[in-house]
């Protein structure tokens, strides 16, 4: 009995400093057979010169930082990069100033605001698909966007059909999905600022803007931090909008590091050379999501 | 919490409408697949056929091959084409292969390198039927070693719609035979009172696109056929440089440039142009679509010289997938789905031309435009085969729409394709046609 009990005692302690590692593992596991590996497959494909002629014969063989440095002096695969960027800021910056006005309008307690704000979600609970087709109906040359502009005298404008207008019109078809995504964030933000704030501010005599950039924007700091991140996540690999919307065309004006990194690998069947562009696409991600760790922790640090 | 939920009851409605008619699109077909009742060894078949015509076919001619004999169960699978593709691709890589896999024909060179079709040359290579075969269509099937690896089932061109209502007012006697004489009908034919574009046809940036701009490159013009190995040559660019014309004279659509050939036959069908590029298949539903709105004619394609055409060779192979659970049962399922009779048969009921000359199809309709679309597969042009044909394409699709939408000459466009084209066909270059 006693023998058990000392035994016991001893496994005690073995456990106590191993039983954190235990609730970690299956995480840990989960992440390197479900991310890492594929990542680092990737990886190394992107180092080989792997295509459609020696894919089947086994002869592929590694070329270093050929297929990064071929890429970077590729002006196609410069113009995609340009893409990627405007199409991400363009739609954030839209997206999230629209989205952020809609949100404090609906935070408004009046009738039917929840009904509507329900309605306002469509945009992003419909396919990505369905909502590429719409545009691509949309924006025609005699389409809907192109009727409406010409009652105002402007028009018509080639939109899917010039290399200088095609980007806008995915840009306000990712934003009319985003925005309703960026509004549902900020309103769950909006929620946490306390009201009993805004009630001894304007008691101070503090007035709306005021409140709004003395309170209501540094208390949702986290929230906006949390809905720019994703936002850029979810733009910067976008890939279905314009794969159905425009196929990354005309001439590339709408290709964008996604599409490009499919076409590499599954039109052309450059396996190594499109493993490189989803490696790129994801260090430009890695760059983002590191930078907002840091910001997060400064956060923590400072409060 | 009573306005919640109305509101995500509304919007769950709300999503409900408009998904609906997304589910429900399904390719109709009256007679089902019948079950394996005999307990047959399962072979999967793999197919994008979606047009009603031959997605009814398919299932037909299956449940007459399972019943004909008892060793196999053919088991057709309709897999969208870009699924498709994506699917044989990863399937190089992981193994998983359906038994018998269709493929359009310009991408069986790339999948016939990248393992995903078995050889079977032993099986099929002393079949005394195969000399009934046509050399293109059957090339597509076979590697540079000349080791065969499925077969033709359908083959298709390219040919040229005429309204021929326009033609008559426009003051036009003669459908036209020659690029001039195409040209001028264009000009005269286009309509901008009735939004009525001379010419229709796609040129978008997929292989479609590079399908119908093909015979406007590889043509005939004064004497001389132009090739895909010299883009560079004195009239390569004569037939780019008249359909840029077009766009630039407002007598094209430059939505060209987002059209499949779906689109630019709607075009044509809802008379919003007077002549357009379709293809065989469009013949099953033609005259349904134009409806009597106007006469329609087929003629052969001007791409050159009077008396001269050009057109590309279409159609999709059946190959036998590396792991076929039972190739000698496939290939004996090929070819009887590929015997001269089953091929006039298809040909007939989805629309199609036969892939073998001692197939004689009796169409019951269009009989003029099918004729018309035989003698057209005389000039018609294989592509490839060649395992880099997707970048090959590219290139043609891209120096066209640089010529329709940002006004480049079309012989520059040209020469930076040829950039691109000529070192890959300088390392293997394309058959002789």
């Amino acid at each position: 009995m006693a023998a058990v009990a000392k035994q016991k005692h001893r496994g005690k302690g073995i456990r106590r400093e191993n039983e954190g590692y235990a609730f970690i593992l299956p995480g840990v596991i989960y992440m390197i057979l479900v991310v890492g590996y594929p990542i680092v497959y990737n990886l190394i494909l992107s180092f080989k010169d792997t295509n459609v002629q020696n894919l089947a014969k086994g002869t592929s063989v590694f070329i270093g930082l050929q297929n990064y440095k071929e890429l970077f002096q590729n002006p196609t695969f410069l113009l995609i990069l340009k893409n990627t960027f405007i199409f991400t800021f363009g739609s954030l910056v839209f997206q999230f100033t629209i989205g952020y006005l809609l949100a404090l309008f609906f935070y408004k307690k009046f009738t039917l605001a929840g009904p509507i704000r329900g309605l306002m979600l469509i945009p992003y609970m419909m396919p990505m698909a369905v909502t590429g087709l719409l545009g691509q109906n949309l924006f025609l040359q005699d389409g809907l966007i192109n009727k409406l502009l010409s009652w105002i005298g402007v028009g018509p404008l080639p939109w899917l059909t010039s290399t200088a207008t095609a980007m806008v019109a995915v840009v306000i078809m990712n934003c009319w999905v985003g925005i309703p995504f960026n509004m549902l964030l900020l309103i769950s933000g909006l929620s946490n600022v306390p009201e009993d704030v805004y009630e001894a501010s304007s008691i101070d005599g503090a007035s709306k803007i005021q409140q709004f950039f003395r309170i209501t924007l540094p208390l949702m700091k986290d929230a906006i931090l949390a809905v720019l991140m994703l936002g850029f996540i979810y733009t910067f690999r976008a890939f279905d909008l314009m794969f159905i919307m425009t196929a990354g065309g005309p001439l590339n004006s709408t290709d964008v590091l996604g599409t490009y990194s499919y076409t590499l690998s599954f039109t052309q069947y450059q396996f190594s050379k499109g493993s490189a562009v989803a490696m790129v696409l994801f260090m430009c991600l890695m760059v983002i999501g590191i930078l907002y760790l840091i910001l997060i922790v400064k956060g923590e640090k400072d409060e | 919490m009573k306005r919640k939920l109305v509101s995500v009851i509304m919007s769950m409605a709300m999503v409900a409408c408009v998904s609906l008619p997304v589910f429900a699109d399904d390719a109709a077909a009256t007679t089902e697949l019948a079950p394996n009742d005999k307990g047959a060894e399962e072979l999967t078949l793999w197919h994008y056929f979606d047009a009603s015509a031959d997605a009814q076919a398919i299932i037909d001619f299956c449940n007459e091959y399972n019943a004909l004999q008892d060793a196999v169960y053919i088991n057709p699978t309709y897999v969208s084409r870009q699924e498709l593709m994506n699917q044989y691709t990863i399937g190089a890589v992981s193994g998983e292969l359906p038994d018998i896999g269709m493929v359009d024909s310009p991408d069986m060179a790339s999948y016939i390198s990248l393992g995903v079709f078995e050889d079977v040359t032993d099986q099929l290579g002393d079949w005394d039927e195969i000399k009934n075969f046509y050399p293109g269509p059957l090339s597509s099937c076979k590697d540079a070693d000349g080791k065969i690896y499925g077969l033709p089932q359908n083959s298709n061109c390219l040919c040229l719609a005429v309204n021929m209502d326009a033609l008559k007012e426009a003051g036009i006697d003669e459908i036209p035979a020659s690029l001039d004489a195409f040209k001028e009908a264009v000009e005269k034919t286009t309509d901008a009172d009735q939004s009525r574009y001379g010419f229709a046809m796609s040129a978008i940036s997929t292989e479609e696109g590079t399908f119908q701009l093909l015979p406007w490159i590889v043509a005939t013009h004064n004497g001389t056929k132009t090739s895909l190995s010299d883009l560079t040559a004195a009239d390569a660019a004569t037939g780019l440089d008249v359909l840029g014309g077009f766009v630039a004279n407002g007598q094209m659509s430059p939505e060209c440039v987002n059209w499949t050939q779906a689109d630019d036959y709607n075009q044509f069908c809802a008379g919003k142009a007077a002549l357009a590029e379709i293809g065989t298949w469009h013949l099953a539903s033609i005259k349904d679509d134009v409806n009597g709105a106007f006469e329609y004619q087929v003629a052969l394609l001007p791409t050159g010289d009077e008396g001269t055409s050009s057109s590309t060779i279409g159609g999709e192979n059946f190959g036998i997938c590396t792991g076929c659970k039972n190739t000698e049962e496939a290939v004996k399922f090929l070819q009887w789905f590929m015997s001269a009779e089953e091929e006039a048969k298809w040909a007939t009921q989805a629309g199609k031309l036969p892939i073998r000359s001692d197939a004689e199809p009796v169409y019951d309709y269009e009989e003029d435009g099918f004729k018309m679309f035989q003698e057209e597969m005389n000039y018609a042009l294989a592509r490839g085969p060649h395992a880099e044909w997707p970048t090959i394409s590219e290139q043609i699709y891209t120096a066209a729409q640089k010529v329709f939408l940002n006004g480049e000459s079309a012989a520059d466009a040209l020469a930076e394709a040829n950039a691109v084209i000529a070192p890959i066909l300088e390392a293997n270059p394309l058959p002789e046609q």
